[in-house]
């Protein structure tokens, strides 16, 4: 049967064959209808598998530092899942609200300068004055007024404080907010802006996986166990394949809850990025040492100040923050005579040749040193250039003044018994 | 006269009037493009008539187009039934052509890298337009290649057709038939997901195993570009799929194509007198032409073909992309094509050498010099006992040997394995887990157990509810308990860390889904009764993440062996209590994965 109908007679077999290929472009067309939503439930979907992927990855690789629920683990690694992460900013309403109320009393202010010059230049009629005093009246309610500018804004930092009240307790673990004395609300809602990263998240979350942190094993983990953030990727040396970096990334991301984070949320986050060096809470303990050579060693004759040379080496090779909350880095460019003059015999040259120049005439090497620190570009050394930063006096103590100039003395073999700075330890 | 040249056609319009020289001129051009035919030809042939001008104007374009002078103008009545030919050789024409127009499309949209090729598929699926059509046809039209390949050879043999004088027309079928084995085999290692990697490697081990091992260790050196399939081998065998074995493919099929159309096609055996061939001389009453019997049957079947092809790529098949390649994981169930299943089936039988290569080898050999060592002159089936029987013990030692390749027979894994295996492998040569395709709502946080289902020793010997309850009771303050959650939370899960003894429920009425897979799970356990003493089986759910919930599979059971009469020598703690064994696995299931699609 089918040997008659599909084979013997031409015009079954061009009906079958025309109907087939009729058939081919409806169902091509059928297809290319639907192919764009196809390819977004695609990409959907494999999106979806992907995190699955990247919850696996992470279990074995990212949990042991930063926690398995994403929190992070004191001391050991910082939050993924946290606003702070995802830049969500608890007070973004206030600010904006805030601003625009700025914004209105300013432009206020502005036409009120714009009347008063009307008002004085004497050349209006009696009409445009009053409908002039009108207007300033009405400015000055709406600015100063009951529930005016000045009002609302009081009233939105009042709320502000209450809500910072309530997320402060986080900053126990680093979340980047503390209240002045002012009263006023400082605060960095966004990781990628404490950073300065202009890139996107996931451009962020990618590469500090792809090569890591190098330097963060300077600030994490605890003496002796130190722990760092490795490069994951294999470019950079790692385990990890660029598609697990990619799945490890998605799943990172999928923990962004979008406009819903709460306070609860930032309060459950055991630790907050650290950031190293400047900013973070700076403790300030001392006051600014100021640039007066002479008062200052005034003030430590007058109060017998006295230095410790284990804390200025500290201070020196960046160990510790000054005073000020500072670190100054000194040995960064003082280190074996290539950016600086080198540390070993800075004190030695001081007295043999620097005092010997007639420039200095009078200088004792205290003095002389002190002023380098504070005011280094007053005097310098030929050879070198005008390279050393000036605002040490605003950063360091008097205290961290002398433990430092302490230590450098302490390569020195001459004797320093008639000085007026001595180290605690006789 | 005009100065100007007036073309002919608008002389022709000035002479003829405009309709009968748009006639006549449409009329030429079809009869130049034809080589041969007009409109009216056209139109006589198409009807089933006789031609109406002589000489015959349908045997012109044999004798003066290219593509037409390679085939026949007529063919012999008794072989352009749906019998001898089933139209196996022309639909293997055909599919060189389809995979190599949809390989090219590909080739469009792929970079031979193992850093991008994976991507590259993704964005073949996702980011192409018709992209996935065009990968599954091109997959499907490789394996329906084989297979028709296959069909064709089979189909040679039984009518006897590779007898004299067609040996060597035989002998290019079978490198033919074996290019596009090795076609469709080496496009397996393109996309560089899992199955691509794992299938190659164990084709490549193969080769290592050639003999002697000077050979076999460079051959597979050169094949791999390297110890492991890496960035070099992924190379090679991208240039084998498109350059090099397509060029053997093309040459032999004009090879092939050249000899059928040397000797004609054969008459069915019982036609011919035995040892006649009488396939040249084609009686005038007995010819059909090509134009136009044969040429709208071919066509017909070209779009029969192509319209099921579609039809099948769009509703029931797609080709498989699975995870990335990782050379550190082992899938279970690795299996090779299912058109080398007979080999990967032999290697079970023992040496390597013996049955991946020698083998194998054998067996092509044999198969390639058959007409010359098949004497027997007559090609009638009566005639040919031996030869037929032969090809069908053959035939089912091949399967028997392809059913022996599949990953179900004879693999030695433990049997916790095994179950953690059907419960949550990720999808895998169109399988997957029993898991996996759990509606996500169905999937709701909370800690199951197969005692629901099972009488559980644990829970005396009682299911349900009770069961459930004893269960519980039996592991509050206990240490197997503490080491079942323990063993979650090692892996781990934030949800377990903070529970002090695990509280299982019986699965809500809303989850039948994960009711039925829970109601397997007990089934295995208790299957494997032999090697889980006492064992129960758990599910355990809880949120990971936004829209991702985790799967953690338990099995645990009494530690121990049998001994030589079949009872449970039991491991027992110092206190004297049976000592358990806890055993893990989990898996992350996000809402928008729908694995159920």
């Amino acid at each position: 049967m089918l040997q008659r109908m599909l084979i013997d007679k031409i015009e079954n077999r061009i009906l079958v064959g025309v109907v087939s290929f009729v058939g081919i472009m409806v169902l091509v067309g059928w297809v290319a209808i639907n192919e764009s939503a196809r390819m977004q439930s695609f990409e959907r979907q494999y999106l979806a598998r992907s995190v699955e992927r990247g919850a696996e990855l992470y279990a074995s690789n990212c949990a042991t530092c930063h926690g398995t629920d994403g929190l992070g683990i004191g001391g050991q690694g910082p939050a993924l899942n946290s606003p702070h992460m995802f830049g969500f900013d608890y007070f973004a309403e206030f600010v904006t609200e805030r601003t625009l109320l700025e914004q209105e009393e300013q432009q206020l202010n502005n036409e009120l300068d714009d009347l008063r010059e009307e008002l004085v230049s004497g050349d209006i009629n009696e009409e445009r004055r009053a409908e002039i005093l009108e207007r300033r009246d009405a400015i000055n309610e709406r600015i100063t007024g009951d529930d005016g500018i000045r009002q609302q804004i009081a009233m939105i930092d009042e709320e502000m404080l209450t809500l910072a009240d309530q997320l402060l307790p986080a900053s126990d673990n680093e979340y980047p907010i503390r209240i002045t004395a002012d009263g006023e609300v400082q605060y960095t809602a966004d990781r990628l802006a404490q950073v300065s990263w202009s890139g996107t998240l996931y451009d962020y979350v990618f590469t500090t996986l792809v090569h890591g942190r190098p330097t963060s094993i300077s600030y994490w983990g605890s003496p002796g166990n130190e722990v760092q953030m490795v490069a994951w990727s294999q470019r950079a040396g790692g385990p990890l394949r660029d598609d697990q970096i990619d799945d490890l990334t998605n799943f990172i991301l999928n923990w962004d809850r979008g406009d819903d984070w709460t306070i609860e949320d930032a309060l459950a986050v055991r630790q907050y990025a650290i950031v190293p060096g400047i900013g973070g809470d700076v403790e300030v303990t001392g006051e600014p040492a100021g640039t007066d050579v002479a008062a200052i060693l005034q003030t430590i004759a007058d109060e017998g100040i006295r230095g410790d040379v284990a804390r200025g080496e500290a201070l020196y090779n960046n160990r510790q923050t000054s005073e000020l909350g500072a670190r100054l880095g000194c040995s960064g460019c003082h280190t074996g005579g290539v950016a600086g003059p080198a540390t070993v015999d800075t004190w030695d040259a001081t007295l043999e040749l620097r005092l010997n120049d007639p420039a200095l005439a009078g200088y004792t090497a205290e003095e002389y040193i002190i002023e380098s620190i504070v005011l280094p570009q007053d005097y310098i050394v030929e050879g070198w250039g005008a390279n050393m930063p000036g605002g040490f006096g605003q950063s360091m103590s008097i205290q961290d003044i002398v433990d430092v100039s302490l230590y450098l003395r302490s390569y020195s073999d001459a004797d320093h018994s008639d000085g007026v700075m001595q180290p605690a330890d006789g | 006269m005009s100065i100007i040249p007036v073309p002919p056609f608008l002389e022709d319009i000035r002479r003829k009037g405009l309709k009968r020289a748009t006639f006549e001129g449409v009329d030429n051009v079809v009869e130049r493009v034809t080589a041969g035919m007009n409109v009216q030809d056209i139109r006589e042939a198409l009807r089933g008539e006789a031609p109406s001008r002589r000489p015959n104007p349908r045997l012109q374009p044999h004798a003066d187009s290219f593509w037409l002078h390679m085939r026949p103008s007529y063919f012999h009545r008794d072989m352009t039934g749906l019998y001898p030919t089933f139209r196996l050789g022309w639909l293997s024409t055909y599919f060189v052509f389809f995979e190599t127009l949809t390989g090219i499309f590909l080739m469009i949209w792929y970079t031979p890298s193992p850093d991008v090729a994976y991507a590259n598929m993704l964005n073949i699926m996702s980011g192409v337009p018709m992209g996935q059509l065009v990968r599954d046809l091109h997959r499907l039209g490789a394996e329906a290649m084989v297979l028709i390949v296959v069909l064709h050879m089979l189909r040679t043999f039984f009518t006897g057709s590779y007898k004299k004088p067609r040996q060597f027309t035989w002998f290019t079928g079978m490198i033919l038939l074996v290019a596009t084995g090795f076609l469709s085999f080496s496009g397996y290692l393109l996309p560089w997901d899992q199955l691509a990697l794992w299938a190659v490697t164990i084709g490549a081990s193969m080769v290592e195993a050639a003999p002697p091992e000077v050979v076999g260790e460079n051959l597979n050196l050169l094949l791999r570009g390297g110890p492991d399939i890496g960035a070099n081998g992924l190379l090679r065998f991208y240039l084998l799929h498109v350059l090099a074995v397509p060029a053997i493919l093309f040459i032999f099929t004009g090879v092939h194509y050249y000899k059928v159309i040397i000797h004609g096609h054969s008459l069915p055996p019982q036609k011919e007198n035995i040892g006649e061939d009488t396939a040249k001389r084609v009686p005038l009453d007995k010819r059909v032409y090509f134009i136009p019997d044969a040429l709208t049957s071919e066509m017909m079947w070209i779009g029969v073909t192509t319209f099921i092809l579609v039809l099948l790529c769009i509703w029931f098949f797609h080709a498989p992309l699975e995870s990335h390649a990782d050379p550190q994981v082992t899938p279970m169930g690795t299996t090779a094509p299912w058109y080398f299943l007979w080999i990967q089936g032999a290697l079970k039988l023992g040496d390597k050498v013996l049955w991946g290569i020698i083998f194998p080898t054998v067996v092509l050999v044999v198969f390639m010099i058959i007409p010359y060592i098949d004497a027997n002159p007559s090609r009638r089936y009566a005639d040919r006992r031996f030869a037929l029987s032969a090809m069908f013990v053959v035939m089912s030692s091949m399967t028997v040997l392809s059913y022996m390749g599949l990953p179900e027979y004879g693999v030695a894994s433990s049997a916790d394995e095994e179950i953690f295996y059907a419960l949550t492998h990720e999808p895998a040569h169109n399988k997957m887990g029993y898991i996996l395709p759990i509606p996500f709502e169905q999937l709701a946080p909370g800690m199951y157990t197969t005692c629901q289902f099972q009488q559980c020793e644990l829970a005396d010997g009682q299911s349900g509810s009770d069961g459930i309850a004893a269960l519980n009771e039996e592991l509050q303050d206990s240490a197997l308990g503490r080491s079942v959650l323990a063993t979650m939370t090692g892996t781990g899960n934030p949800v377990t860390a903070q529970m002090t003894a695990p509280r299982f429920r019986a699965v809500p009425s809303s989850s039948p889904q994960l009711e039925s897979v829970l109601n397997q799970f007990a089934g295995m356990v208790d299957a494997a009764d032999d090697e889980l003493f006492s064992g129960w089986g758990a599910i355990v759910i809880t949120e990971a993440q936004n829209n991702l919930r985790r799967v953690d599979v338990l099995i645990v059971f009494e530690e121990g062996t049998l001994d030589e009469n079949g009872d449970l020598v039991r491991v027992t703690n110092e206190d004297g209590s049976p000592s358990y064994l806890v055993r893990e696995a989990h898996i992350f299931i996000h809402r928008d994965s729908a694995y159920f699609q």
